[in-house]
C-alpha cells in the first residue's frame, strides 16, 4: 500500500519535473488556453449579458485544463516509446497503470495553473468582476474536476501503448470535450442525443460543482459524481492497458522499430 | 527552368518528407474533424453568447484553420531540416534560395487551401448554413489568398526557425494571435482600436472580411480591394520571410549555428 | 533445473510496406531455437546484425510473445507468468536511449528503484552503491542531456541492477563505452557471474565474448548455427592455420583468386588503419603463404603472419558459410 502510494507520488513528482524543464512547454500550456478565453471573453462581452460573462469565465478556466491533458495524454507514451523508456516501463513489475496515472495526474496539475491563470485574466485584463463565494470548496472541486479529467486522459494514454498515431486522437478530442461538457455552452441547450454523452464525462459534473461553489451553490453531490464517474474511468482504463499491453507484445509496437 | 523543377520538385519531395510519417489517422482528424469541431464550438458559443451567426463562425474558423498546416508545415520544413542535419546539406547545396523555398511553399498553401474549402463544405453542412452557388468562385479566391498570404507569414516564421528551439511553439502562439486579432470571432468593429489595428496587418483579416462579404451578396468588385490587401500582406511577409532566411544563413554560416549538434 | 529453458522459440513480425497498399511483409525473425543456461552461467548469443538477438532477449524478458514455442525463466513461463518473470530479471540494453533525459541519473534511479520494488528505506544505499560501482559517483545530480555516451550507458548498467537480479540480459552493452570502461564493465559482468547471477550477454565484440563466456550461442537468420564453449568453437578451426598479409594498395582484385587456391578456406579482407589486411584461412597442415602471396605480385606488401585461429576466425567462418547457404 505505501510502496503503491510511494511509487505513484514519485511518478507525479518525476512528469512534474519533467514537465516543468521544457519552459516552452509549460509556457504554451498557459498561453494557449488564455487565446481561447480571450476570444471567448470578447464574444461575451460583445454580447452584452454581464452574468453570462461571468459564468462563462469560470467555465472557461476549466477549459485548459483538458487542454493540458488531451494534447500530452496520448503523446506522452509515444514519447516515451520514443525515447526508448517504454519497454522499460512494461518490463518492470511494477503494474502498467500505476505507472501511467501519475502522468496524466501531473499533466492535469499543471492544467490547474492555467485554471488559476484564466480566471486572473479575466479578472484582470477584462475586469470581470469574478468573486468565488466558497473559496476552499472551489478549490476542493476544482481539484476533483482535474482528477477526473487526468482519468480520462489515462484511458486516452493507454490507447497508445498499442496504437502509435494515438496521439492525435487526444488533440482531436480537445474542441469535443469543451462542446460537451458544459464549461461555456450549457448542456441543456446541446441537442437532444448530445446529452448523455455529456452526462456519462466526468468535467461535466466537475464543472457543474465548480461553479455552484463560485455561485453559491451547495456542489457536494456533483462532487460525488464526478469523483464516482472518474473512479470507473480508472477501472476501465486499468483493464484495457491490460489488454493493450498484451496487444503490444503480440504486435511489438513497444519500440519504435 | 531549373528554377521552376527545383520550385516543383523541391517542394514536393520535401512536404512528403515531412508528412511521410502521417497516416491517415493523423491527417484526418487534424485537417477534416479538427476543423469542423473549431466551427462547431465557436458557433455554439456564439449561440449562448448571442453574437454573430453561424455563417460568420463558418467562415471565419474554415479559413482561420488554413493557418494550421500554412504556419507549422512551413514552420516546421526549416526546423526539421535541422533537426535531421539536413539543413547544412540543403544549403550547401547550390540550388537557388528563393525557388527552393517559394517550391517549399506551394504544397502547403495547396493544403491550406483545401483544409479550408473542406471545413467549409463540411461546417455549412453541420450547421446547415447555405453559401449561394454564385458566391463559389469569389469565396475560393478570397481563401486561396488568405492561405497564401498566411504561408508567407509561415515562411517568416521558418527563417526564424533557424534562431529558435522551438518552432512548433512559436507556430502555435501565432496560431493564437491569429485566431484573437484576425476577426474570426469578433468583428473588428467590436474590437477596440489598437487590437483592429493590429489584425488589419495580419493576414487573413482581410481575406476573411472578403469571403464573408462575398457570401453576402457582395460583387467581385466590392470585394477586390479586399483581395488585394490580403494579396500584398501576404507577400510582404514572404517578402520578410526571404530576407530573413538569407540574412540567418549568413549569420550562421560565420557562427557555425546552422545545426544543433 | 537451468534458469533459462528456450524450446523452439520462433517469432514472426508483420512488417507494413505501405499506408495505401495494406499488405504486410512477413520477416521470421527467429526461426526455432532452443538452448539452457544454467544458474551463475555466462551465456554469449553471437550473430550478424539482423540474427535474431534482440528478438530472442525481448522474448525471454516478456516483451514480445513468442509466436510459438516455450521459455521458462526461473521455472516461470515467459508468456503466462509475466510478473514473476520481471521481477527477478534484469535488462540492459546499449544505446543512449532508455533514459530519463530531463531527469538526473539520480532521478532515473530512484524511479526504477521503485518501479522494482526496492524498499523505501534501501534505495538510497542500493543506489549509492552501484553509483560508485558503475563509476558515476558525484555526477549522479546532473541532468541525463549532459551525460556522455559512456555515462549513460553506466547508468543504464546500474539501472539493470538496482533489484539484484538473478538473471541478467546485456544487450550489447558495451557499446559507446571507452576501452577502459568496457574492461570495467567485463570485471562487473564477470564478478556477478562468480556471485551466481546469470548472466546472457549478446556482443559484436568477439574478444568480450571469449574472454567472458562460458559457453556461447552463435545465432544467423533465427537459427543457431553453432554452439558450445569458446574453446569448442575455436576448435572447429583450430586445426586451421591463418596467413595475415598487409597490403598497402588494394587487395580486393586478389581475393578471387586468393579464396581459389587449393587449401585455402576462406579469405578477407579488413580495413587497418593505413593498410588493408588479408586474412586467409586454410585447412589443417597446409601452408598457403607462398601461393597466397604468389597472388598478390605486384602489390607493395608489409608483415606476413600466421597465427592461431580466435573465436574471431570461428566466427566468420560460421556466419559466413550460413552467407552462402
Ligand atoms: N518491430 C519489428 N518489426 C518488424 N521487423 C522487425 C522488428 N524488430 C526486428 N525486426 C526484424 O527482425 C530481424 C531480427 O532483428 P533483431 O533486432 O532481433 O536482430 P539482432 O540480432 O538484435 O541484430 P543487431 O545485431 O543488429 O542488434 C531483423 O530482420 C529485423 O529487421
Ligand atoms: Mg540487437
Amino acid at each position: 500500500m505505501t510502496a503503491t502510494l510511494r511509487l505513484l507520488g514519485m511518478g507525479w513528482w518525476l512528469q512534474m519535473k519533467t514537465r516543468s524543464r521544457d519552459p516552452f512547454d509549460g509556457i504554451l500550456n498557459i498561453i494557449y488556453p488564455l487565446i481561447f478565453a480571450t476570444t471567448v471573453f470578447m464574444m461575451f462581452r460583445e454580447g452584452g449579458d454581464e452574468s453570462a460573462l461571468i459564468t462563462a469565465a469560470v467555465g472557461a478556466s476549466v477549459m485548459g485544463v483538458w487542454s493540458a491533458v488531451a494534447t500530452s495524454a496520448a503523446g506522452s507514451l509515444q514519447n516515451e516509446r520514443r525515447q526508448g523508456t517504454l519497454e522499460l516501463l512494461v518490463a518492470a513489475p511494477a503494474p502498467f497503470p500505476l505507472l501511467v496515472v501519475p502522468m496524466t495526474l501531473a499533466m492535469a496539475t499543471l492544467g490547474l495553473y492555467s485554471l488559476v491563470a484564466t480566471l486572473l485574466w479575466g479578472r484582470i485584463v477584462f475586469q470581470i468582476p469574478i468573486s468565488i463565494d466558497q473559496p476552499l470548496v472551489f478549490a476542493a472541486a476544482a481539484i476533483v474536476t482535474a482528477a477526473g479529467i487526468s482519468l480520462m486522459g489515462f484511458l486516452l494514454a493507454v490507447t497508445a501503448v498499442r496504437y502509435r498515431a494515438a496521439w492525435a486522437l487526444g488533440t482531436a478530442l480537445e474542441f469535443p470535450i469543451w462542446i460537451v461538457c458544459g464549461f461555456l455552452i450549457p448542456v441543456a441547450t446541446l441537442p437532444e442525443w448530445v446529452q448523455p454523452i455529456s452526462w456519462i464525462l466526468p468535467p461535466t459534473w466537475g464543472v457543474a460543482a465548480i461553479q455552484d461553489a463560485a455561485f453559491g451553490g451547495t456542489p457536494w453531490v456533483n462532487i460525488a459524481i464526478c469523483l464516482g464517474l472518474s473512479a470507473v474511468y480508472g477501472v476501465i482504463g486499468a483493464l484495457l492497458a491490460g489488454r493493450l499491453v498484451n496487444a503490444a507484445r503480440t504486435h511489438a509496437t513497444l519500440a519504435l522499430t | 527552368m531549373t528554377s521552376l523543377r527545383i520550385f516543383f520538385l523541391g517542394g514536393w519531395t520535401s512536404y512528403r518528407a515531412l508528412f511521410g510519417w502521417l497516416s491517415p489517422w493523423i491527417l484526418i482528424p487534424t485537417f477534416i474533424i479538427g476543423p469542423v469541431l473549431q466551427i462547431v464550438f465557436f458557433a455554439l458559443v456564439g449561440r449562448t453568447a448571442g453574437v454573430g451567426d453561424d455563417t460568420f463562425f463558418l467562415i471565419g474558423n474554415a479559413i482561420q484553420y488554413a493557418s494550421i498546416p500554412c504556419l507549422f508545415a512551413m514552420g516546421n520544413t526549416i526546423g526539421g531540416e535541422r533537426y535531421s542535419q539536413t539543413l547544412s546539406l540543403l544549403l550547401a547545396s547550390p540550388a537557388r534560395r528563393v525557388p527552393l523555398f517559394l517550391g517549399r511553399s506551394l504544397p502547403v498553401i495547396v493544403n491550406g487551401l483545401l483544409c479550408s474549402l473542406i471545413a467549409l463544405v463540411l461546417g455549412s453542412l453541420v450547421l446547415r448554413v447555405t453559401i449561394p452557388v454564385s458566391a463559389i468562385p469569389m469565396l475560393v479566391v478570397a481563401v486561396t489568398v488568405a492561405a497564401f498570404s498566411c504561408t508567407g507569414l509561415g515562411l517568416a516564421i521558418a527563417a526564424l526557425g533557424l534562431r529558435v528551439r522551438d518552432v512548433a511553439v512559436l507556430s502555435n502562439i501565432v496560431m493564437g494571435v491569429l485566431l484573437v486579432f484576425c476577426g474570426v470571432n469578433v468583428a473588428l468593429t467590436a474590437m477596440p482600436d489598437w487590437m483592429a489595428a493590429i489584425g488589419n496587418s495580419l493576414p487573413l483579416t482581410h481575406g476573411i472580411e472578403a469571403a464573408r462579404a462575398t457570401v453576402a451578396g457582395a460583387s467581385a468588385a466590392d470585394v477586390s480591394g479586399l483581395i488585394v490587401t490580403e494579396v500584398a500582406i501576404g507577400s510582404a511577409y514572404l517578402a520578410l520571410g526571404l530576407l530573413m532566411l538569407a540574412y540567418f544563413e549568413r549569420e550562421s554560416r560565420r557562427s557555425a549555428t546552422l545545426d544543433l549538434a | 533445473m537451468p534458469v533459462i529453458e528456450v524450446a523452439d522459440l520462433r517469432r514472426t513480425y508483420h512488417a507494413k510496406t505501405g499506408i495505401r497498399r495494406r499488405s504486410s511483409r512477413e520477416v521470421e525473425a527467429v526461426r526455432g531455437i532452443s538452448f539452457e543456461v544454467e544458474r551463475g552461467e555466462l551465456f554469449g548469443l553471437l550473430g550478424p546484425n539482423g540474427a535474431g538477438k534482440t528478438t530472442t532477449i525481448k522474448m525471454l524478458i516478456t516483451l514480445l510473445l513468442p509466436t510459438s514455442g516455450s521459455i521458462r525463466v526461473l521455472g516461470f513461463d515467459a508468456v503466462t507468468e509475466p510478473r514473476e518473470v520481471r521481477s527477478r530479471v534484469g535488462y540492459v540494453f546499449g544505446g543512449d536511449r532508455g533514459l530519463y533525459e530531463r531527469l538526473s541519473g539520480l532521478d532515473n534511479l530512484r524511479y526504477f528503484a521503485q518501479l522494482y520494488g526496492v524498499p523505501a528505506h534501501e534505495q538510497m544505499a542500493r543506489i549509492g552503491e552501484l553509483l560508485e560501482m558503475v563509476g558515476l559517483s558525484g555526477r549522479e545530480r546532473e541532468r541525463v542531456e549532459g551525460y556522455s555516451r559512456g555515462m549513460r550507458q553506466r547508468l543504464h548498467i546500474a539501472r539493470g541492477l538496482l533489484h539484484r537480479p538473478e538473471v541478467l540480459f546485456l544487450d550489447e552493452p558495451s557499446i559507446g563505452i571507452d576501452p577502459v570502461g568496457a574492461r570495467e564493465l567485463r570485471d562487473t559482468v564477470a564478478a556477478l557471474a562468480s556471485t551466481g547471477t546469470t548472466v546472457l550477454l549478446t556482443t559484436h565484440y568477439m574478444f568480450e565474448a571469449d574472454s567472458l563466456c562460458d559457453r556461447i550461442a552463435v545465432i544467423a537468420g533465427g537459427q543457431i548455427v553453432a554452439h558450445g564453449t569458446p574453446a569448442e568453437l575455436k576448435g572447429r578451426v583450430a586445426d586451421g592455420n591463418v596467413v595475415e598479409v598487409e597490403v598497402f594498395g588494394s587487395a580486393e582484385g586478389s581475393l578471387d583468386a586468393v579464396r581459389a587456391l587449393t587449401g585455402v578456406s576462406s579469405a578477407l579482407v579488413e580495413e587497418r588503419g593505413q593498410a588493408q589486411v588479408l586474412v586467409v584461412r586454410s585447412g589443417p597442415g597446409i601452408d598457403v603463404t607462398a601461393p597466397v602471396l604468389g597472388c598478390l605480385s605486384g602489390i607493395p606488401l608489409g608483415r606476413v603472419a600466421m597465427r592461431e585461429p580466435t573465436l574471431e576466425d570461428a566466427y566468420v567462418e560460421l556466419v559466413g558459410a550460413q552467407d552462402v547457404t
